[in-house]
């Protein structure tokens, strides 16, 4: 083994949360560590979500090329329905199996998008795992056996708990907040511990760890983090919360610090993030605003959103497809995260919908009004963007993006849900994603003490390669991060660029022989009717 | 291709949860009677789990979400292994039939 190399990723990561947590003195392992390194943003793409950055982080390419643009996708090009992304919806090789191909070993540790895991060279403990698969789900198979012998080890703790991750989201109760912040102290000690354990039992030359609950604590407890909302008379209650919080950010350095030791003075030591992290203080119903348009019609059990807190639907995505009568919608929004917009085009899912022909026109129709939504309140703009998908998602897997994707104003999500009202002011300012994400390194070469302007989420990947010392493939979008390097080493170990990446392998889809054929018919007949079918 | 049997399938199945079942505190046998939520104690995002791992074993896809969703739109309130079996075989043998003519 020639070089060593070590990604800690951090989940939701921002430095408008880390610089005063370093200056604060709550992180000094950090500071130090920027003081001999580079720091810079890390742009994130459209949108600004954990599947797609992660995504473009290890394989170098944008979301219209991996094709992971959400947390969910359909099912198949056919189908109105849909189901969470996996590592089958990779549509680009990752820097796991680049180095395998190398003959470079790598462990992985939590991160999303690993399972069902590819065989690579090394170790994969995937996250976004529910635990009474994670066995299945390591990768070698025997993996689980030994990391079962890790002490602490809590597989119900470790892997990932569904309805906990929509607790962060949509808030859960006050008096989980203790309990919600422990618990993720406990998880990200037991992911350092498998890493540990893993970096001393099978040294590999890249180790990667993700600690996502940055990314957690920032969506429920935003109001406890950021400076600029912390309460200056807090109440015990409050005060006990932010110094949890705190804590929680303490041992995470502490962690980090220890990793770095463990990957010793002569490894390269990276740490980056998926997305950035900023407040949102309102909720926008977008489907509740296409009803009002004409453009959607509830089906007549939708649920509609009463709560005073505002919700967005995660807890019923996977059934989102039955709350909208489909024989009168034509513009949907299907999933809170991918803050997109579909257009229902007769023929393309098999349901009603608009002409093909008159789709440019229809589409044009609704980004006008899009852009032209204001505020009742205020008369302000409520979207600062919407992009089609050929801006947002240009590449080989565009086709299976959302028609448009929306930028809301205070950066947050879309509320799916039914609702009288089409912007909710939220009673406690929660977090939720910036583009802007954080890139830090250090090691041999690496310029010190050096503040950089942004790089992009794709430069990771090529970089990582470069530091193993191992050609760049061609086709990756990003470029190595020449900057982060001092001239001489650049002189010395000059940039190799490489065959390109491999296609991963695609499973065929299934011929559907249980439709509802009288319920397609019947579609078939009315689109006839209207004459978009001979 | 030869068609795939209800009995071949739910022996499949059999194999895929004999080898993660040890770790749930199920001491049960796996049978085509086996309920999937009020047995094995799964969750939703457990079946979506199951999905990738049977994705994984015959090497293809199968509409999972979809059959999901029917299901609870009929109020089906538990999945049985042989409900699983009948599904995949389906779907299977569909795909055989496609590949072969």
């Amino acid at each position: 083994m020639t070089r060593r190399v070590v990604l800690i990723g951090l989940d939701g990561g921002t430095f408008s949360t880390l610089d005063p947590l370093m200056d604060q003195g709550v992180m000094p392992f950090l500071k130090g560590f920027l003081a001999s390194g580079v720091r810079g943003e890390l742009l994130s793409v459209i949108p600004p979500l954990t599947p797609p950055g992660w995504a473009s982080l290890v394989t170098g390419r944008t979301p219209g090329n991996h094709g992971v643009m959400d947390f969910f996708r359909f099912e198949s090009p056919e189908s109105r329905y849909i189901r969470p992304v996996n590592s089958r919806d990779v549509r680009c090789e990752t820097i796991w199996s680049i180095i395998s191909r190398q003959r470079l070993k790598a462990t992985v540790l939590n991160f999303p998008l690993m399972a069902p895991p590819g065989p690579i060279s090394g170790n994969v403990v995937p996250g976004w795992a529910p635990w009474k698969f994670l066995r299945r789900l390591c990768f070698p198979r025997d993996l689980y056996d030994k990391i079962k012998t890790v002490p602490g080890f809590n597989v119900q703790e470790l892997a990932m708990d569904f309805k906990l991750e929509v607790r962060a989201i949509e808030g859960g109760s006050k008096e989980e907040y203790e309990d919600w912040i422990h618990f993720h102290i406990r998880r990200e000690k037991q992911w350092f511990e498998i890493l540990r354990y893993l970096m001393q039992e099978d040294p590999c030359d890249l180790t990667a760890v993700l600690f996502d609950g940055v990314d957690k604590l920032q969506h429920l407890l935003w109001r406890f983090i950021d400076p600029d909302y912390v309460s200056t008379h807090p109440s015990a209650w409050e005060q006990r919360i932010r110094d949890l919080c705190l804590d929680y950010f303490r041992q995470l350095d502490g962690l980090i610090a220890e990793i770095v030791a463990a990957a010793g003075p002569e490894a390269w030591v990276f740490l980056a993030s998926d997305h950035g992290f900023g407040p949102s203080t309102e909720v926008f119903y977008i489907n509740a605003w296409l009803h009002r348009q004409g453009y959607l019609e509830w089906a007549t059990d939708a649920p509609e959103d009463t709560s005073e807190a505002g919700r967005l639907g995660l807890g019923m995505i996977m059934r989102s497809p039955s709350i909208v009568d489909w024989s009168r919608t034509t513009a949907y929004g299907l999933t809170p995260s991918s803050n997109g917009v579909h257009i229902a085009v007769a023929g393309r899912r098999g349901q009603e919908g608009i002409d093909p022909k008159q789709y440019e026109r229809i589409r044009s129709i609704l980004v006008d009004q899009l852009c032209q939504l204001s505020d009742p309140a205020t008369g302000g703009r409520v979207l600062t963007q919407v992009w089609t998908r050929e801006e947002a998602f240009s590449g080989t897997q565009m086709d299976t993006a959302p028609d448009l994707t929306l930028c809301i104003r205070d950066g947050g999500f879309l509320s799916i849900l039914k609702s009288n009202v089409i912007l909710k002011p939220r009673p406690e300012v929660v977090g939720v994603h910036r583009p802007e994400g954080v890139f830090m390194a250090k090691g041999p070469g690496i310029r010190q003490g050096l503040s950089l302007p942004a790089l992009s989420i794709t430069d990771v990947a090529p970089t990582l390669l470069y530091t193993l010392g191992l050609p760049v493939p061609r086709d990756l979008e990003g470029r190595v991060a020449e900057q982060i390097f001092e001239p001489p080493w650049l002189h010395e170990h000059p940039i190799r660029a490489g065959e390109p990446t491999h296609v991963p392998e695609v499973f065929p889809p299934w011929t559907d022989h249980t439709e509802d054929k009288e319920g397609e018919a019947q579609v078939l007949e009315r689109l006839k009717k209207l004459g978009y079918l001979e | 291709m030869a068609e795939v049997t209800g009995e071949q399938i739910v022996a499949d199945l059999e194999k895929i949860f004999k080898e993660t079942v040890g770790d749930w505190e199920y001491s049960g046998e796996i049978t085509p009677e086996t309920c999937l939520f009020a047995d094995l104690g799964l969750e939703s995002i457990d079946i979506v789990a199951l999905g990738g791992a049977i994705e994984e074993y015959y090497r293809r896809n199968f509409p999972f979400a979809q059959w999901l969703i029917r299901l609870r739109d009929k109020q089906v309130d538990d999945i049985r292994v042989k409900d699983v079996a009948q599904f995949l075989q389906d779907h299977l043998n569909s795909a055989s039939i496609g590949e072969g003519s």
